[in-house]
């Protein structure tokens, strides 16, 4: 192999090798850096919420005033958009997943007393049925009927549910190291409620208005309570495709039922998931804008000082050709060349990359950097390398012999 | 000479123009990555009141139970009503302010406008001259009507405009706010420092801002609807009587000092207050206050997020990667004209003529990739305006950052320029007049 030769020529004229090899490091280092953090950022923002997410809607309508009787306004509003063709099911919920805002309760226990349990979960209430209404799916035990819901009216103190449904996540929690989670039905769960309450159900996934990583995000009860205070905000879940007419026809009836009222937001889940994650998207789109600029810049400058070494080597390259090298041998000799550019490189760079990485894990909380993306980072860069090189590598095949013979 | 430079320099843009064209867009990306990003960062983590920042200071008293403390010792970040009114009744701090947010619906007089929604503030009288607050017409309440409840409200500009017209005076006017009558004293004007520093808490950092301000007791007083964060660690009796004696902490609260100095003075009398409330079997932990100034409060809240501080840290790296692109392309734009430096030489020129003249040359190219990283930088503020709208407000471009993009560019160019120029002066006039 012809490396010495080539590497006797790289120490002889050092600058050019040394700026594509800097840059080649440079670039390696944001790329695999960023590259985790798109991903990170794309996996946290594709979570599941355990929602049937497509077909819900959430609708909003705040009073002018005094509100002197919250429960039959509730009951015509329901009436109203279950009759909504398209509509497979309607609630009342004191709020809903990613909308960052909510009720959250600390201490979850199953044993009496127990106040400092650190297992928070998010309190979620509705006088219907969330498990239809969102589409959660039931994995134990049943889901409430009418006989289960209370009346609850803050003016007037607590009237208290006796029955529970909790979310798998929060039932890991109560229940560690434990494969049977359906013996928590018939469990009494203490501090949801000042008095304890019997676990009657276990649903599969149902995210918390924050959606925080992590099991955390996912710990989450509902309690059957009609709220008696003068908020409507409702839950739709519509048959598949009919969603954007059914929340169309919704806000019109439910705007022209009363004119004590004003719509305060209509949004389909789609929606608040776009606005709960909007930060996320934008992070990993100018992530994305920022590694793929870099890439064609490095490859842009790789081929800029390839072609100007052809242009220099003209005369070396016709020699060459003269003395008897094939074509194959002077690409052969520009891409030998390169990688051995690149890979120093790509072994400055996987310096620069753990060194980039400390600083953020030490100064941001962005999790350590794992190998394979450092690999697939490497791969990258040698690709790009040989990539970028081959254009002026094939000119430089194509220099006839003859041009040994021309200038001095 | 240095303007036949700057000429020349013009003209051999056009010279291999693909590398030179290479060169600028690769100059005007780094410097727009690296200017959208710091455009964004300085709105973030400006000071939003230099001139009195560190005498302004947010109160916490730790109101929680025993045994469930925060891992990390802090106290919650709002306080209960009790504690906020004591101080507040109190006023031992030259000016100060509880502030709680409310959310009301806007019945407007005029027949062809919509009942609507909107959030406002309730605070104390001292709030505006605390957070310099201007005002457009009318008055701020007084000590009288603060401590009495008045039904008086201070309106936006434009909830001014939207309600009364453009340009009209509102002042004495009636506002209904969810059925319940005030009379508007005042209207601001425009007024909206980003982040919403004096409401960090229970509030958008970054979105819209309060459209009324109403005196604290007077929304105490008629039950106003809370709009924010409440916690609660134990279930308040019913009614907003039990709420509001219960420890649920649901109100900020803002001292202004007269020097920075009175700091230590002012806590000890905070630790004076909870030694007093513990006689009366309150404030069951030790005590556990805190008290920020501007700064260290917005530090404590990460206002600077983690996110913007990565990007910044990417986008200034991506510029180095840029740069060093630019050093590899004037290198091989400049090598391939030794004739010309020869001839020069040649001619009498000295090494310093050369150096200036292609130095100005990367200068050229500096303010070229300057001028269109403007115009990208601009691009991209306005996507991240679109994309993100909580912090769209942050992307405004001021002078300085416009200064500050065309400096960046130039020194990039020049810096560039430099190890390539000084390579230019190194041919030798002979061995290039020699091998024409």
């Amino acid at each position: 192999m012809e490396v010495r030769p080539i590497l006797s020529t790289l120490f002889r004229n050092k600058t050019a090798p040394l700026l594509i090899a800097a840059q080649v490091a440079l670039t390696l280092a944001i790329v695999a850096n960023s590259l985790y953090i798109i991903r990170e950022r794309l996996a946290s923002a594709a979570r599941p919420t355990g929602l049937d997410e497509p077909n819900i809607g959430w609708i909003n309508l705040s009073p002018v005033g005094e509100v002197a009787d919250p429960k039959t306004m509730q009951e015509v509003d329901l009436n109203t958009l279950r009759a909504i063709p398209g509509v497979r099911s309607a609630t009342w919920a004191n709020m809903i997943p990613l909308s960052q805002s909510g009720w959250n309760s600390g201490g979850m226990s199953l044993k009496e007393g127990d106040n400092d349990s650190g297992i928070n979960s998010a309190h979620y209430f509705s006088p219907g049925s969330l498990v239809d209404t969102f589409g959660l799916n039931l994995i134990a035990g049943r889901d409430f009927t009418a006989d289960d819901v209370f009346d609850h009216d803050p003016e007037q103190g607590s009237a208290l549910p006796k029955t529970v449904i909790i979310s798998k996540a929060l039932a890991e929690a109560l229940l560690p190291n434990e494969a049977d989670l359906g013996q928590l039905v018939g469990q009494q769960l203490f501090n949801a409620t000042e008095a304890p309450v019997t676990i009657i159900g276990i649903v599969d996934r149902l995210q918390t208005p924050w959606s925080n990583e992590g099991a955390d995000g996912e710990q989450s009860y509902i309690l059957p309570i009609r709220y008696l205070v003068g908020s409507f905000q409702y839950a739709i879940r519509t048959e598949p495709g009919q969603l954007d007419r059914v929340m169309k026809e919704a806000a019109d009836q439910l705007s022209t039922l009363r004119s004590d009222r004003v719509l305060n937001s209509q949004r389909t889940f789609a929606e608040i998931r776009a606005s709960r994650y909007a930060n996320e998207t934008l992070m990993a789109g100018l992530l994305i804008a920022v590694t793929l600029f870099l890439l064609l810049i490095t490859a842009s400058g790789i081929v800029g000082l390839s072609s100007l070494w052809v242009n220099q080597r003209r005369k070396q390259i016709g020699v060459r050709r003269a003395l008897g090298a094939r074509r194959i041998d002077v690409i052969r000799y520009f891409l030998v060349e390169n990688m051995l550019i690149t890979s120093g490189g790509v072994l400055l760079g996987l310096l620069l990359t753990l060194a980039l990485n400390q600083v953020l894990v030490r100064q941001m909380e962005v999790p350590r950097l794992p190998a394979e993306y450092v690999g697939f980072g490497m791969v990258i860069m040698w690709l790009l390398g040989v990539a970028s090189v081959l254009g002026p590598a094939l000119r430089a095949a194509r220099v006839p012999p003859a041009v040994a013979t021309r200038t001095v | 000479m240095f303007f036949y430079y700057l000429k020349l320099g013009a003209v051999n843009l056009k010279r291999n123009p693909i590398i030179t064209a290479l060169m600028v867009i690769t100059l005007a990306v780094g410097v727009a990555a690296a200017m959208t990003t710091l455009t964004i960062l300085r709105g973030m983590s400006g000071d939003p009141i230099p001139h009195k920042s560190d005498r302004l200071f947010y109160v916490q008293i730790d109101t929680g139970p025993v045994g469930r403390e925060n891992p990390n010792g802090e106290p919650d970040a709002q306080m209960s009503y009790t504690d906020t009114m004591n101080l507040w009744r109190a006023a031992k701090a030259p000016r100060q302010t509880p502030l709680m947010g409310t959310s009301d619906t806007v019945s407007p007089e005029r027949k062809d406008l919509q009942p609507f929604i909107t959030t406002g503030l309730a605070v104390g009288a001292d709030f505006f001259s605390m957070f310099d607050v201007p005002l457009l017409e009318g008055r701020f309440w007084s000590a009288e009507q603060d401590k009495a409840g008045s039904d008086v409200v201070v309106i936006t500009r434009q909830m001014r405009d939207r309600l009364f017209g453009e340009g009209q005076s509102a002042v004495g006017k009636r506002l209904m706010l969810s059925q319940r009558e005030l009379t508007i004293i005042g209207v601001l004007d425009t007024w909206s420092p980003l982040p919403k520093f004096y409401r960090l808490v229970g509030s958008n950092r970054y979105g819209s801002h309060e459209d009324y301000f109403l005196p604290i007791e007077y929304a105490v007083r008629v039950e106003s609807g809370i709009e924010g964060q409440v916690s609660c660690t134990s279930r308040p009796d019913p009614g907003f009587q039990g709420f509001l004696q219960s420890d649920c902490t649901w109100l900020q609260y803002w001292v202004e000092l007269a020097e920075a100095g009175d700091r230590q003075g002012f806590a000890d009398y905070l630790v004076a207050y909870v030694n007093e409330q513990k006689k009366l079997d309150r404030l069951p932990r030790t005590v556990n206050n805190r008290l920020r100034d501007v700064n260290e409060w917005m530090v404590q809240q990460g206002v600077v997020d983690n996110d913007t501080v990565v990007a910044t840290w990417l986008a200034f790296a991506f510029l180095a990667v840029c740069l060093v692109n630019t050093v590899g392309l004037l290198l091989a734009k400049f090598s391939a004209r030794p004739g010309e430096i020869g001839v020069r030489r040649a001619l009498g020129a000295s090494r310093a003529e050369i150096f200036s003249q292609f130095l100005t040359e990367a200068g050229v190219v500096g303010l070229v990739g300057a001028a269109l990283g403007i115009l990208l930088t601009l691009a991209a503020l306005a996507y991240v305006r679109q994309y993100a709208r909580d912090i769209a407000l942050l992307t405004e471009m001021d002078w300085l950052m416009l200064l500050t993009t065309v400096l960046i560019s130039l020194v990039a160019a020049l810096g560039a320029g430099l190890l390539p120029t000084w390579r230019a002066c190194q041919v030798l006039p002979a061995a290039q007049l020699k091998s024409q």
